[in-house]
């Protein structure tokens, strides 16, 4: 369906949910990062809303069409041009083979994504198609794209000039600034009252040694209660070493004294606390900020972290389609 | 210690952290398995995937079949049916694994930790002899190499196993870096707390580095039969010996390794009983060393 022309920064084949199931061998579930305008996209298309398509970061890809269908972009606006001639996020439209997709640069925002009517055909790799490039699993080659590669997109009844309505599209903020939802634990009985009280002050910066593994954060120091001092030695001096355990997607994990999010490609167990998880509904959040920016966490409970994922589901649906 | 009662936690919306107890022990260890294979044949609805490990079972769920506190009294009722570990006699695998310990490789590794990120990290198997009370590097290795490791759960990375020293004489324990490295070479052999791991491709880590071993854990190209088509070469319950070798022993099997000739040595005739294995543990001196 389309040729790379050029790969952009780590563009890679996704699905969504992804790759559920092997947690306990150690694969993470990749998928989408911002799985909500990854959602919109294949809507746009008239895909499952799971259908593989491309994450873009930071810098989008160069594409030639190799045959006529139907594409959306949908999350950060990447200036995409069709043959030289702007064209809007967040709506289908037709491609003509022959014509080339140039994306650039993300203005604001960070990921952006593209859908395929019929959607991209790579092998399944335990039952799915989502790229883990750090260690060689999905994808086309289990990698990112690369320039040259010849992507196949299955049969699709893709319809053009569909658009998201604005109140349905993830409001990403051109500010620099997010306002995160953490839930806390599972250990958050490892932190102070000082130290609760700090990480939900703080403006914590956006490291630019993050990825999709993780996002890694610059703040103050963290403050313990007696429990990380007074263990046993299987769990390791340091005050945020546990005996290994379990993590959940999202955890807040603090690595010694940094704070690292464990996002889509992020490690399924080891031995640092997890004050705080922050909840599937803000992934996206996590997925369009940029290094530098900040994030501001609030505190909310895991009824209502779940009533935020709802809400999420309850706007990738044919009624926040127009056109 | 055991809790009296396990303890739960959230995970953010979907994931529930099950406590069994705060050490590294067997009987904490069939636990947390024990949980995650009651759990396994769809035992409870919503109950999307689990990730037990030396103490712990970490629950994936979906909160639209099932919500937190529903959860939490179903699976409650579940670990008040799982029987002791006492009677377990279970067939376990022995691998025996050529290893290169204090190798070139994971001190380049630690020499880019202290130039980029804290110059004041001491070189890890001094470090770890030391606050050990070992008397030099020579003896971590001996004390290191002295015992089989069981895989008490598999995690972190593709086909990363988390091993438990069996011999208690050879209990050993770490910190984990802080910071943790962005990066660790492929086949690095490692610990933190008193847990041990190979890195199975290069990847991000927090464990203290000493040794490298040529032996493949994880086959991305299915090249090898004694994966058995799964992309991982353990399974939680084998058992793994480190056999210190030379960087000739080294490169010769990493050379058979690349055409794909390498032959593993896995030992399958043995049953572990863990009654036998605790009667053995009490016999023992628990402060000598090798």
């Amino acid at each position: 369906m389309f040729e790379v022309l050029k790969a952009g920064l780590e563009t890679s084949i996704q699905d969504w949910p992804g790759r559920i199931g092997y947690w306990n061998k150690g694969f993470p579930p990749s998928g989408p990062m911002d799985s909500w305008s990854f959602r919109l996209a294949n809507l746009l298309v008239g895909n499952p809303l799971g259908d593989a398509g491309l994450e873009c970061q930071f810098m989008g890809p160069t594409l030639r069409f190799t045959r006529d269908g139907v594409i959306a972009l949908t999350g950060a606006d990447m200036q995409a041009k069709l043959d030289d001639v702007p064209v809007a996020p967040w709506q289908s439209f037709a491609v003509r083979s022959g014509q080339t997709l140039a994306m650039s640069f993300a203005k604001v925002g960070a990921r952006a994504y593209i859908a395929f009517a019929g959607g991209i055909d790579a092998p399944f790799v335990l039952g799915s198609r989502s790229t883990f490039h750090k260690a060689g699993v999905g994808g086309l080659d289990g990698y990112a794209l690369k320039a040259g590669q010849h992507i196949p997109v299955l049969a699709g009844q893709g319809r053009a000039g569909r658009r998201v309505k604005e109140a349905a599209r993830p409001p990403i903020r051109s500010d620099k600034r997010w306002d995160v939802e953490a839930v806390a634990g599972p250990n958050d009985d490892w932190i102070d009252a000082d130290g609760h009280a700090r990480f939900l002050a703080t403006d914590w910066k956006v490291s630019s040694k993050s990825d999709r593994t993780g996002f890694r954060l610059e703040g103050p120091q963290w403050t313990f209660t007696s429990k990380a001092y007074n263990k046993l030695p299987e769990h390791g001096s340091e005050p945020a070493n546990i005996l290994d355990q379990g993590y959940p997607l999202g955890a807040i994990n603090l690595a010694g004294q940094t704070p690292i999010i464990l996002v889509s490609d992020g490690p399924s167990m080891g031995g640092f606390i997890n004050p705080y998880t922050v909840p599937s509904c803000a992934f996206w959040k996590l997925a369009q900020a940029r290094p530098a920016e900040v994030f501001r966490f609030k505190a909310v409970s895991v009824r209502e972290a779940q009533d935020g994922a709802q809400a999420i589901k309850a706007l990738c649906v044919e009624a926040s389609i127009e056109g | 210690m055991i809790y009296e009662q396990p303890k739960f936690s959230p995970g953010g919306d979907r994931y529930m952290l099950i406590e069994f107890g705060d050490e590294m022990n067997l009987d904490l260890n069939f636990m947390g398995q024990g949980l995650a294979t009651a759990l396994a044949g769809g035992t409870i609805p919503g109950v999307v995937e689990t990730a037990p490990c030396f103490a712990t079972t970490l629950i994936h769920y979906e909160p639209e079949i099932i919500g937190y506190d529903d959860l939490k009294r179903e699976v409650e009722r579940l670990i008040g049916s799982l029987g002791g570990s006492d009677d377990i006699e279970m067939d376990s695998r022995l691998f025996y694994f050529p290893t290169l310990y204090l190798d070139p490789w994971s001190r380049e590794c630690i020499d880019d930790y202290r130039a980029k990120i804290n110059p004041s990290k001491e070189y890890d198997p001094e470090f770890v002899a030391r606050i050990n009370g070992l008397d030099d590097v020579q003896q971590f290795v001996r004390v290191h190499s002295g015992t089989e490791y069981w895989a008490a759960s598999l995690g972190f990375w593709p086909g990363l196993a988390f091993l438990m020293p069996l011999d208690p004489r050879c209990r050993l324990t770490a910190p984990k870096y802080n910071p943790p490295r962005t990066w660790t070479p492929q086949g690095t052999l490692s610990m933190g707390g008193m847990s041990t791991a190979i890195y199975p491709v290069a990847s991000p880590g927090g464990y203290q580095l000493f040794g490298r071993t040529p032996v493949p854990i994880w086959d991305r190209e299915r090249r090898f039969a004694e994966f058995e088509g799964d992309l991982c070469i353990f399974k939680p319950g084998d058992r793994l010996k480190f056999v210190p070798c030379s960087m000739e022993e080294y490169l010769e099997v990493e050379r058979k390794v690349e055409e794909g000739s390498y032959k593993y040595n896995i030992v399958e005739y043995q049953r572990f009983s863990v009654r036998n294995y605790k009667n053995w543990v009490k016999r023992l001196d628990l402060n000598a060393r090798f």
